[in-house]
């Protein structure tokens, strides 16, 4: 049990009091060292904690502290590591799901939010938030009249500060701009990294599907249309650097495997790759167990291991070792890297969420486009 | 006699005001923003706390122009840039394993007579390399002098000519920061070291760096780690015996004794100062008369404040 947990119960039931004053003063969940506690305060018939770890039992019970109203379970986690979490309340028969009350430290995505629990040792990056002393760069909206799906598609286009249109700059096309913007800080972090000369200036498409899961899952539809109307249109309005080592393509998840999939069927478009938590299912043998939405993904992806080509020059990829998805990402990297492609494969204590895609962004992007830092002193 | 101040980064804290009321003569200052590249000559935010005509010289516009109409010269900056980059990748790979050496030895405990007689080697070794690779640049760029002379190069004689007129109007000199390695090239391709020695200069960060006989690149806090810092040009040498770091506060892991202190006596009796923003330090004929918020190296691996002579 977490000691401060033990102290308030050593006597015997607390009083309504002590457990008020213990719950003001106490950051939530308990961290102590590699253990964890979580606590829940109500009542309720039973209370089980909820987060998504490949491996890990996905409901873990919570044990009511007796004479109290608290609940309380403790499971080691790695330092560094950051999860995300729901306690499942049972009431009376009814199960809901609920954030952490005691914890204000949340993380959103286009489901929601869930309670955050941050690990020991783990700490958000300072350049993953807003500082004063950054330039800030703008977004404007672009509409591309795509031939491909017959229809305009909004693309919002961040250009860097001090943009100039006498100067050209490398070109990267985003997957789920708007889910990466709003929940990965994306924009910040542009903003940041160029501030700091980690990253060059660069403009940065971020596009976004109406049926994502369709569109990404290996479509080449989706991959002429990145080639054959983004791109021309991009050309034509922004400063762009020609070359195929200036310009780059990124996505998480499905977005991860659109990635890859367009540089694959446009190998000489896309010099550089930033995929994470790609959600790259396969098959050896047989049917996968992932559920229909996989369906082209498995095919793309068996067809993409018998023929890989060379998708790119630089990938940067990472995955959550939380994540199911580890095995296959794992499983991706020496196919890249005997292909010749140079393939930096990073993993983290955390899971398929947008806050660690957020996390990794600076050593992908400033390993796929080096800033100037070393040689400015501004 | 000729007022020199070095000052840090020009964000967040403005301090190049200082240096101008102290010079207080109020007439025209040409301006070297080379090192900001494409966007040399945006100089509204100095022109406002100047408080006199600055003329910016263009020097990154003009050698852009001068390597556009000289073939003969591109091939040859060309030939000497790669032979620069061949010589910094080839240093680089010694340093690496020299540093690491150093590095371990000073994390050594043990006998003191026998662990420091090794330690000192160690820099020894070190220093004697640095010293190596700066003679061999110096080597190159003497090698470049000598074939570029033999040239007819009537377009740079052009923008040179105009260039020595701005100066003729100026008695002081403003080099903005940015990119060093473009910074110095622009300044030694168009002889502006010769020129402005006399002069009172204003310059910051890589501008700054670019005064010294010795620019040292360094940063412990990129995003893929710590790099060796690295001895990477003669500058103009208008500042002697001194190693400048600016934005040392971001760039400089003073948490690590033992690497501050091998920074220090690897480029010992040098000093070397940090340059943070709000920093300021002023040299009259080679002496430090001036210094706000400036930090040297120390042995003991400590910053210690850099006072008036």
């Amino acid at each position: 049990m977490n000691p401060a947990l033990r102290k308030l119960v050593r006597k015997g039931p607390p009083s309504a009091g002590d457990v008020d004053r213990f719950v003001a003063d106490a950051v939530f969940p308990l961290v102590d060292g590699t253990d964890v506690t979580f606590v829940y305060r109500g009542g309720a018939d039973e209370v089980y904690l909820r987060c998504w770890i490949a491996g890990l039992n996905m409901a873990q019970p919570l044990q009511h502290l007796a004479g109290s109203d608290l609940w309380a379970v403790t499971m080691e986690l790695p330092e560094q590591s950051r999860i995300e979490y729901k306690f499942e309340v049972v009431r009376g028969g009814k199960r809901e799901l609920v954030l952490d009350p005691l914890n204000p430290v949340l993380a959103h995505d286009p489901f929601g939010a869930n309670s955050v629990c941050q690990g020991y040792r783990y700490v958000r990056p300072d350049w993953t938030e807003h500082d004063d002393e950054t330039r800030q760069g703008s977004i404007e909206i672009v509409e591309v009249e795509s031939k491909t799906f017959r229809e305009r598609r909004a693309v919002q286009v961040y250009m860097p500060a001090r943009f100039r249109e006498n100067r050209r700059y490398p070109l990267l096309v985003v997957h789920d701009g708007q889910d990466y913007l709003r929940y990965a800080a994306l924009k910040t972090v542009l903003d940041n990294l160029i501030h700091r000369l980690e990253i060059p200036q660069i403009i940065v498409a971020m596009t976004d599907s109406p049926d994502r899961l369709k569109e990404y899952a290996g479509n080449d539809a989706h991959a002429a249309f990145l080639a054959s109307d983004l791109l021309p249109l991009m050309a034509d309005r922004f400063p762009l650097v020609d070359a195929s080592r200036a310009r780059g393509i990124m996505g998480a998840s499905f977005g991860g495997v659109a990635s890859l999939h367009a540089a694959w069927r446009h190998p000489d478009l896309f010099g550089r790759l930033l995929l994470q938590s790609g959600s790259f299912a396969f098959s050896d043998f047989g049917a996968h167990q992932r559920g229909p939405v996989f369906d082209p993904v498995v095919r793309f992806m068996n067809e993409f291991r018998e023929n890989p080509g060379q998708p790119g020059e630089k990938i940067y990829m990472s995955c959550g070792v939380y994540e199911s998805l580890i095995y296959e990402n794992r499983t991706l990297v020496p196919r890249l890297q005997a292909q010749g492609v140079n393939v930096k494969f990073e993993e983290a204590r955390d899971a398929h969420n947008w806050e660690n895609w957020r996390d990794r962004l600076r050593n992908g992007l400033s390993w796929l486009f080096p800033g100037p830092v070393w040689m400015v002193y501004e | 006699m000729a007022a020199h101040f070095l000052l840090g980064p020009q964000r967040p804290i403005v301090n190049i005001d200082l240096a101008f009321n102290a010079l207080g003569d109020g007439g025209p200052a040409a301006v070297v923003s080379a090192g900001w590249q494409d966007a040399e000559g945006d100089i509204k935010e100095v022109q406002e706390i100047a408080a006199r005509p600055l003329i910016d010289l263009h020097l990154y516009q003009r050698a852009e122009d001068v390597l556009a109409s000289e073939a003969g010269l591109q091939e040859l900056y060309r030939e000497r840039q790669n032979r620069l980059q061949e010589l910094q990748r080839l240093y680089r790979l010694r340093l690496r394993q020299s540093m690491l050496a150093a590095r371990r030895l000073l994390r050594v405990d043990g006998d003191p007579a026998v662990v420091q007689h090794e330690q000192r080697h160690a820099i020894a070794q070190q220093r004697a390399l640095d010293r190596h690779h700066l003679q061999r640049i110096a080597a190159i760029h003497k090698e470049f002098d000598t074939r570029v002379a033999n040239e007819r190069l009537p377009k740079l004689r052009e923008h040179a000519k105009e260039i020595a007129h701005v100066f003729a109007g100026c008695q002081s000199v403003v080099i903005t920061g940015g990119n060093v390695a473009v910074l110095l090239n622009r300044l030694r391709l168009f002889d502006v070291g010769s020129i402005i020695k006399t002069k009172h200069i204003v310059a910051w960060s890589a501008g700054a760096m670019a005064l010294t006989d010795r620019v040292v690149l360094f940063h412990d806090n990129t995003p893929q780690g710590r790099r060796d810092a690295e001895v990477f040009e003669q500058g103009l040498g208008i500042v002697n015996d001194i190693v400048l770091l600016p934005d040392a506060k971001h760039r400089l892991d003073v948490s690590d004794k033992i690497h501050v202190a091998l920074f220090c006596r690897r480029f010992a009796p040098t000093n070397c100062f940090t340059l943070n923003s709000g920093s300021l330090l002023r040299f009259d004929d080679g002496r430090v008369i001036g210094a706000e918020d400036v930090r040297r190296l120390s042995r003991s691996g400590a910053l210690r404040k850099v006072r008036a002579q």
